[in-house]
């Protein structure tokens, strides 16, 4: 094949389409939306037939967001196939139980010269992989990249100003997602630290129960401050531990998003601890519809981890302790706060 | 090809025409230093009085001159690289290999001098086991050119791998030798016609390094095969190596993205890792001496080790020998320039087999396009797909098991002691009950074979078949074959150990492999 061949195959998909979004989700959708609003050819795939003809016909997608209307240049579609093939920038948003899944399915059609972003804030349940790792593994792409960092659905939605990181080790990924987003109302930061934007997105998930928990038991800001710092503290441990630079944590990924979702009603992570501290059945919460709550399966796999690596997580362990193993809030905050306080940025057994 | 290479490296080096002074006097300066220390004085006068020249031309010249002097200089370099090369003697060596390389192995190979000992000794067909991938790595031969990437333990290394390709029916690999390789007469010749060129280690400058690489780089594009160690050198601690030089690794995607520039016919390059186990290591002792002196700050070159001996190197070969002790060596999977594997049609496959159309990696805006910083991270996938065939194709023998073994009880029982002091003192107990020694042993085999089945090593037949009282046996046998001072001795129903430094080193090999045992 010449050069030039390789032109008339690749320089542009059929439909001249810039950005595909996997996933209708609330988050998926969301993002998709601001492409389009920002005049991105953007194509949005969800698996159901008749969500994408409500999104073509009525531009809605009453399942997350039942008050708005998405922009009518957003379109839905059903078919990877011809919607992957030469689009240059593939942002998948689903959430971490179905990843790998949905990342095969990509893999069927991706070719090594596309760019491929998620933005699931989780952690593989069993295997405790990366969402970039499952990509690795699922497809031929090299080209990967992660969005993550404070990112409310509704206040994107909304057209709030709000701000992200997008980390790829390829400078061409952060550069065509920069410039995918520029002159909208999200801003992206470019980052190269992957592993640290990933477990960063889903290590504050984690840290959302705990601090919705609090909130349920009429815990103030004060309690709340306390939980999302030390929970920082822990996130940066374990981070490391596997590799990210502890800076990143002191961004969008890490505080940024820990401040995000760590008090608002918005977070389904806050309203669960909520919830959950106010009586209700794990079981019961999950089942509500629409709701994906990550931090749940992230706190079992952290939780896994983090014994595997002798990192020592208290707060990890407590919110273990409550959503897996019968244990009262109560009784765990009220632990938490017996263990004799160590250094703020010691290493020290004590470190709640 | 000295043209060509000259052409590229001021193309990258002297486009910037604010930074060529610099660049002369940089290298100027190191090249100085390195003369200082040269001992062939005569050599030393007349490349001193090169140098000058070269300083005077581009002291008093301007940016034109000083282009010329830096062409001068590159070509200086590139031709003493590219001395010892000569095209169509290559072609001629390619053609009549059987023939040639049949001739010079048995006048000249330390293996085959082996072969010819009395009595006793096996032949050295057989105790070079040559595995794995082998039928792809000939194939692909034949559809693109190869990059051979092997592990580095020995000064044998080379010469084994030229006797393998010979032996495979390929032609000689383009390879760049150190010159204390062409120090050892035996194997100074042998090098020189396996397609070696001179690799001076000692010259430390960056712009020399530019034509080491732009030259392997280019013979790739014209479709020579190449072999270097990505390691660098050779494993000082006996470890599997787990860091790999980018430099020269990165030359074989240049030389794809190049030849797809240029439509070339053949344009893949194949990239093939390759193990080469021993159970013993001719210069293990001065290794692992030059490690832990150095604590890491090893000495890139050693000029005065085993290596160097003759006599040393034939009783090294003796003892591996007359214990019917075999050398593996594995050619892994062959990879793109990727790091994704390649089946025997060339086709790259992803992690669940899917074919990849691997063009379209390099592929930007409809044109294949070099790009430095994604180049380079293409570069780091391959070093790590590089360093899972290493582990994965390593083969552990009863040396480096029973090392394992009684290394580990050493740091059991000495927990809180110094690793100098360790292997100074021995600790506290200076021998081990031989059933404790079995009893270990049986342990470790049995997660060895597991971790085999895992396909995360491989393992010598002994090890597979024999019991813990036989793989002992074999260990120390090994041992004793051509070490002069023992590392362990059983006396009675104990086992002393004496050289810890060789247990540390043999152990290490299996070090990658260490949680899981």
């Amino acid at each position: 094949m010449t050069a030039r061949n390789v032109k008339k195959k690749t320089a542009a998909t059929p439909s001249g389409l810039e950005a595909l979004v996997v996933g209708g989700g609330s988050f998926g959708t969301a993002l998709a939306t601001l492409l389009a609003r920002n005049h991105r050819k953007v194509r949005l795939w969800v698996r159901r037939e008749e969500q994408a003809q409500e999104i073509n016909r009525r531009h809605t997608n009453k399942a997350y967001f039942p008050e708005l209307k998405l922009p009518s240049n957003l379109e839905a579609t059903t078919d990877l196939a011809s919607s992957i093939a030469g689009v240059p920038f593939v942002l998948i948003a689903v959430p971490s139980k179905g990843f790998r899944e949905v990342a095969r399915q990509v893999g069927d059609y991706i070719t090594g010269d596309q760019v491929l972003v998620h933005s699931t804030k989780g952690i593989e349940p069993g295997t405790f992989k990366r969402m970039s790792e499952v990509l690795r593994e699922e497809t031929c792409a090299l080209k990967i990249g992660v969005i993550s960092g404070p990112s409310l659905s509704e206040e994107l939605m909304a057209g709030n100003p709000a701000g992200a990181t997008v980390a790829s080790h390829y400078e061409e990924v952060v550069r065509k997602a920069q410039a995918l987003f520029a002159g909208g109302p999200f801003r992206l930061y470019a980052g190269s630290d992957v592993i640290g934007t990933e477990i960063g997105g889903a290590f504050k998930n984690i840290i959302a129960l705990m601090s919705g928990a609090a909130h349920g038991l009429g815990f103030g800001d004060n309690t709340k401050a306390l939980i999302v710092t030390r929970g920082l503290y822990e996130m940066t441990l374990y981070g490391a531990a596997l590799g990210a630079d502890p800076v990143t944590f002191t961004g969008l990924a890490g505080i940024g998003d820990l401040m995000a979702t760590c008090s608002s009603n918005l977070s389904r992570n806050f309203r669960t601890g909520v919830r959950f501290a106010r009586g209700e059945k794990l079981e019961d919460i999950l089942q509500s519809p629409g709701q994906v709550v990550e931090g749940v399966s992230a706190t079992r796999s952290v939780h896994a981890q983090s014994q595997l690596l002798g990192l020592d997580l208290p707060m990890v362990r407590a919110v273990h302790g409550a959503f897996f193993e019968g244990q009262k809030v109560q009784d765990l905050l009220h632990r938490l706060m017996e263990r004799t306080p160590g250094r703020e940025n010691g290493r020290a057994k004590g470190s709640f | 090809m000295v043209v060509e290479v000259v052409e590229r490296v001021l193309q990258d080096k002297a486009r910037d025409p604010g930074k060529i002074e610099a660049l002369i006097f940089d290298t100027l300066y190191e090249e100085r230093r390195r003369l200082e220390t040269e001992r062939d004085r005569k050599k030393a006068a007349a490349e001193g009085k090169f140098y000058r020249k070269m300083q005077a031309r581009a002291l008093r010249g301007g940016p034109e001159e000083q282009r010329e002097v830096l062409a001068e200089i590159v070509r200086h370099f590139a031709e003493e690289v590219l001395g010892h090369f000569s095209e169509p003697m290559y072609r001629i060596a390619t053609q009549i290999v059987p023939v040639g390389l049949n001739l010079l192995l048995n006048t000249l190979s330390p293996l085959r001098l082996i072969s010819h000992f009395p009595k006793g000794l096996g032949k050295v067909d057989d105790q070079i086991l040559i595995e794995g991938h082998t039928e792809e790595f000939q194939r692909l031969s034949k559809q693109g050119t190869m990059i051979l990437v092997p592990t580095h333990c020995s000064n044998l290394d080379s010469p084994l791998i030229g006797y393998v390709l010979y032996r495979l029916g390929l032609p000689p690999f383009l390879y760049g030798a150190g010159l204390n390789l062409f120090h050892n007469k035996l194997i100074g010749f042998f090098m020189d016609h396996l397609g070696a060129y001179k690799v001076d280690r000692r010259k430390k400058a960056p712009l020399y390094k530019d034509v080491l690489k732009v030259y392997a780089g280019y013979s790739m594009e014209l479709g020579y095969h190449n072999l270097f160690f990505p390691g660098g050198t050779r494993s000082r601690s006996g470890k599997v190596e787990s860091r790999l030089k980018l430099g020269l690794l990165g030359m074989g995607l240049n030389a794809y993205i190049h030849n797809l520039r240029h439509d070339k016919p053949n344009p893949d390059i194949f990239v093939v890792p390759c193990t080469l186990n021993y159970q013993l290591v001719l210069e293990a002792e001065t290794l692992i001496e030059d490690y832990l002196k150095e604590e890491g700050k090893a000495r890139y070159i050693i000029e005065d080790d085993e290596f160097a001996q003759v006599k040393r190197i034939l009783e090294f070969l003796q003892g591996l020998f007359s214990l019917e002790s075999r050398i593996h060596v594995v050619f892994s999977r062959p990879l793109d320039v990727f790091g994704n594997p390649v089946d025997a049609e060339g086709r790259s496959l992803d992690h669940r087999g899917r074919e990849i159309d691997r063009r379209k990696y390099v592929v930007q805006d409809g044109e294949y396009r070099f790009d430095p910083q994604r180049d380079q991270e293409y570069t780091l996938e391959l070093a790590k797909s590089i360093l899972e065939s290493y582990r994965r194709d390593t083969v552990i023998g009863s040396v480096q098991t029973v090392a394992h073994v009684v290394w580990r009880w050493l740091r059991e029982v000495n927990p809180k002691m110094d690793l100098y002091r360790l292997l100074r003192s021995g600790g506290a107990q200076d021998s081990l009950t031989m059933t404790e020694v079995y009893r270990r042993l049986q342990g470790t085999i049995q997660a060895l074979r597991d971790l085999q089945k895992r396909g995360g090593l491989r393992l010598d037949p002994e090890l597979e078949v024999s019991d813990p009282a036989e793989v002992f046996g074999k260990a120390l046998a090994h041992l004793k074959s051509y070490h002069k001072h023992p590392v362990l001795e059983r006396k009675g129903d104990r086992l002393f150990h004496y050289d810890r430094q060789l247990l540390l080193y043999y152990q290490n090999r299996l070090s990658f492999a260490e949680p899981n045992l």
